[in-house]
């Protein structure tokens, strides 16, 4: 069953993305200004002949359809194309860089379900007191400061009034960790010094977002029957809140959960500015603003196949939480 | 001691820019400091001192690959000329330095260059550097790419031993023109052995080069650094100092002056930080400024009058817009006076060839409106005529610039409509389609005005698609005639003369108008020494930088 819901998806997947690429492609294509253009001015280009062979080397002498018909073709082929403006094949860019973005990504995302999940509970049991008031400020301002506002507030603060952490970067450049175990050990220690700041950065504006539905699913939640059976049964208020109403909380989180996986390539450009992180966020900055469609392009489907997946993972882990939804799905 | 030297130095500029000929035409001739000992930029503070790691960084982002043929701007050519090396460089002083040429010989003519190389010099693969290599890249990189129309003349370009090149050209070509080529941004030497027959814009080699220079590739993070290592075998065996260098990037300008704060980041080039900041950073005692080093690179910000509009085509109405300009406002305002009002396309820094004796458009609103009184343009419903402003905002000034422009207009009665846009859509509007009345752009001016500045002036300037030329559509014969003299004249003294011309005619026909000459700086740890000491810092290969413990 879980297979054939699978097989479903990864065909529905299939015009989903040939739809984005064309979508992509026309959208990009009719916002003013090339590729060309950019490199020309970056180079000081003039001669009216290297302009041309630029062209054609570029493959922009081509008509539009081509050019579309073209790359979708090497799509198929598993082929993201070239990006003349990195000299490299766009899928070694992005790989040069997707790394660093899923690993700050997922901290954050942990950080916000941790944080965010257990404020959301707190608010919710403690409603109308203090601690609710508290919780739903802190929400409020985590969610309304601008992420590089409170970025450069933590590096002034912890990196260097402190000194406690670095001002940027993934690792310690130049630094030698050694071979095997340990090695793997202090880089790993190291990656997640530098990791503190933006992780917790971008994850306090998840967090708030978690809270704030977190809060609202229990209190709708502990207005159902089946809470006030259990609290009938006699069950400790502690059991009554773990067990049968932050489980069944939950399923909007997750479902915020999922959509947010999607945005993870282009969601965190402000923070990974801000930390000099080394991610996606910058690339795809930078490519729109030179048009240079193919790595934009590749990125976008990158990021559907991605949110197809997430949203896969999101079904599945549906059938987890609330048993129902698996009986209605087959 | 440092800044007793900035000080006497700009003293040096402003009397040689108010005309003391005789010690201009010595360095225009190229030869002051031919001479003079490598280790002369170190003279004054102390012994270089070997080891340490140099962290650099500069005021933008990350290059598109670390060596682009044909430039790419200046991240490119940060990185790639610390590996690959030009054939002469300007120094501190405006004067010409040997790097891998040790001569470079004009005949009696002038239409002959004989240019004697460095000998044992090594690539970083060991192979030995020759004629053979300059003599590719002349035919191979320079001419048909990197130099532009620079090289237009040249005709023919051998090997006559394995140390000199000979360079013949179809009309005469001045020496200090012809060194400032071999200076240039962009006339580094690549290797032949391992570019010829191959396209060499999209060799995989420009991501991991392979040069002369004091610095050799060691590893490129994506997204985050370059590390380079000690070229042990540098034909100056005592440099570089430094046992490592990291150029690394920032995305922000505000964590850039964070890491400098930290002493992560130790010499940082081309604004890095907010002008607003450096007053604190100095503050600090860790941090110092330098504006030295920015002569060849000077940057201005434009307005460009298209040609081709009704209105602003007419001489007099540009002369009156620019009476409603109050440049020491936007200069305090929005540039935190960090600049000076531009007088004409020939900047102040530009000591060989700058003159103040051009017309000026002092700030006079009332002036203004006389003048397009006079001119037939009364007020009607309160509104002279209406323009269409582009701001290229690549500069968030600009497009402050931008807004403040609109105002100032509409002052004298002249009804704007501001489009402030992204890079890709300014160039095109500006420079493809020639679709705006009045542009903000800006560029940036070596001490050489041909052909880069006079491009922006002369008819055959007007190159559809190519950015940072005459997009104005000015055309003037005599402009066309003085710029020809300019390009072949091969008397210092005379030339200086075209050039004060020049910038007398560019100033009094007003088409393209440098409003602020804007002031680049380099910031640096304290212990840092001998950062600067060429006139286009970005570009210097750093080595004769050191650290003091």
């Amino acid at each position: 069953m879980v297979t054939r819901l699978l097989l479903r998806r990864v065909l529905q997947a299939v015009p989903l993305l040939l739809g984005v690429i064309v979508m992509n492609f026309c959208l990009i294509q009719s916002v003013p200004g090339t590729l060309l253009d950019v490199m020309t001015a970056e180079q000081q280009v003039t001669d009216p002949a290297l302009i041309e062979r630029l062209r054609v080397t570029y493959g922009m002498d081509k008509p539009l359809w081509q050019q579309l018909l073209h790359y979708i073709n090497s799509v198929v082929h598993l082929d993201l194309g070239y990006s003349y403006r990195h000299n490299l094949p766009v899928f070694d860019v992005i790989m040069a860089h997707l790394p660093a973005t899923l690993v700050l990504m997922l901290a954050s995302l942990l950080i916000a379900v941790i944080v965010g999940v257990s404020a959301g509970v707190i608010a919710a049991v403690n409603v109308n007191t203090w601690r609710d008031t508290l919780v739903s400020v802190a929400a409020v301002a985590c969610f309304a400061a601008p992420s590089f506002w409170l970025g450069i507030m933590l590096i002034i603060l912890f990196s260097v009034k402190l000194g406690w952490f670095p001002v940027g970067g993934m690792t310690t450049i130049g630094m030698d960790y050694g071979t095997g175990f340990t090695g793997a050990w202090h880089a790993s220690l190291d990656v997640l010094h530098h990791l503190a700041l933006p992780a917790v950065t971008l994850g306090l504006f998840y967090a708030a977002t978690y809270a704030r539905v977190m809060r609202a699913s229990m209190l709708e939640v502990a207005r159902q029957d089946h809470v006030r059976t259990a609290q009938a049964k006699g069950l400790t208020r502690r059991a009554v809140i773990t067990r049968h109403m932050v489980r069944n909380a939950m399923l909007p989180v997750v479902t915020l959960l999922g959509l947010q996986l999607g945005t993870v390539l282009g969601g965190s450009i402000v923070v990974e500015a801000v930390f000099s992180w080394p991610g996606i966020g910058g690339v795809l900055f930078d490519s729109v603003m030179s048009r240079n469609y193919p790595v934009v392009l590749g990125l976008l489907v990158l990021s559907s196949a991605l949110v197809i997946v997430a949203n896969i993972a999101v079904d599945l882990i549906y059938t987890r939480l609330d048993p129902r939804i698996r009986t209605h799905a087959s | 001691m440092r800044k007793s030297r900035g000080l006497s130095r700009r003293q040096f500029l402003y009397r040689s820019a108010s005309g003391t000929l005789a010690a201009t035409s010595a360095v225009l001739a190229g030869t002051a400091g031919w001479l003079v000992s490598p280790t002369r930029a170190v003279a004054a503070d102390g012994v270089p001192r070997r080891g340490g790691t140099l962290v650099a960084s500069w005021g933008g982002l990350e290059p598109q690959a670390l060596f682009v043929p044909g430039g790419g701007g200046s991240s490119p050519f940060m990185t790639s000329t610390k590996i690959l090396e030009r054939l002469l460089k300007i120094d501190e002083k405006l004067a010409f330095q040997p790097v891998l040429a040790t001569d470079v010989r004009a005949s009696a003519d002038f239409r002959t260059y004989t240019v004697s190389l460095r000998k044992n010099v090594l690539w970083h693969d060991g192979k030995p550097f020759t004629a053979d290599d300059v003599v590719y890249n002349v035919q191979e990189h320079w001419k048909p790419i990197a130099a532009g129309v620079a090289l237009k003349s040249l005709k023919r370009v051998s090997a006559t031993d394995a140390h000199t090149v000979k360079l013949e050209f179809s009309s005469p070509v001045p020496e200090f023109f012809f060194k400032s080529i071999l200076a240039g941004q962009y006339q580094v030497v690549v290797p032949k052995h391992l570019y010829a027959g191959k396209d060499i814009i999209t060799n995989p080699l420009n991501n991991t080069p392979i040069g002369t220079g004091p610095w050799k590739y060691g590893q490129w993070v994506r997204g985050s650094h370059v590390a380079y290592t000690r070229n042990e075998q540098y034909w100056n065996s005592a440099q570089p100092y430094p046992e490592k260098l990291i150029i690394r990037w920032w995305g922000d300008p505000a964590s850039r002056s964070a890491a400098l704060e930290t002493g992560e980041l130790q010499v940082a080039f081309s604004n890095p930080v907010p002008a607003r900041d450096i007053d604190r950073l100095v503050k600090t005692g860790k941090i110092a400024v330098d504006t030295k080093g920015y002569e060849n690179d000077a940057w201005t910000v434009t307005a460009e009058f298209n040609q081709r509009r009704e209105h602003v085509k007419r001489r007099e109405v540009r002369q009156a817009i620019l009476h409603a300009i109050d440049r020491k406002f936007i200069i305090d305002t929005i540039y935190f006076g960090r600049g000076k009002p531009a007088v004409s396309p020939i900047f102040r820094t530009n000591s060989l060839f700058f003159t103040d004796d051009v017309p000026k458009y002092p700030f006079d609103p009332a002036k203004a409106n006389a003048l397009l009184d006079a001119a037939g343009l009364p007020r009607k419903n309160g509104s002279r005529f209406s323009v269409n402003l582009v701001a290229a905002a690549w500069f968030e000034e600009n497009a402050k610039l931008g807004q403040y422009l609109k105002q100032a207009l509409q002052d004298i009665g002249i009804t704007v409509k501001l489009d402030s846009l992204d890079r890709a859509t300014a160039l095109k509007r500006i420079y493809s389609d020639y679709d705006y009345d009045i542009a903000v752009s800006n560029f940036t001016a070596p001490l050489e005005l041909v052909p880069v500045v006079t491009q922006f002036f002369t008819t055959d300037g007007i190159v559809k698609g190519a950015a940072f030329r005459n997009a104005t559509g000015y055309s003037n014969p005599a402009m066309d005639a003085l710029v020809d003299k300019l390009t072949v004249e091969t008397d210092n003294a005379k030339r200086q003369k075209l050039a004060h011309e020049f910038a007398r005619l560019a100033a009094t026909d007003v088409p393209l108008v440098p409003l602020v000459e804007m002031e680049s700086f380099t910031l640096t740890r304290t212990n840092v020494r001998s950062a600067t000491t060429s006139a286009n810092v970005q570009g210097d290969a750093l080595a004769d930088v050191w650290l003091a413990s």
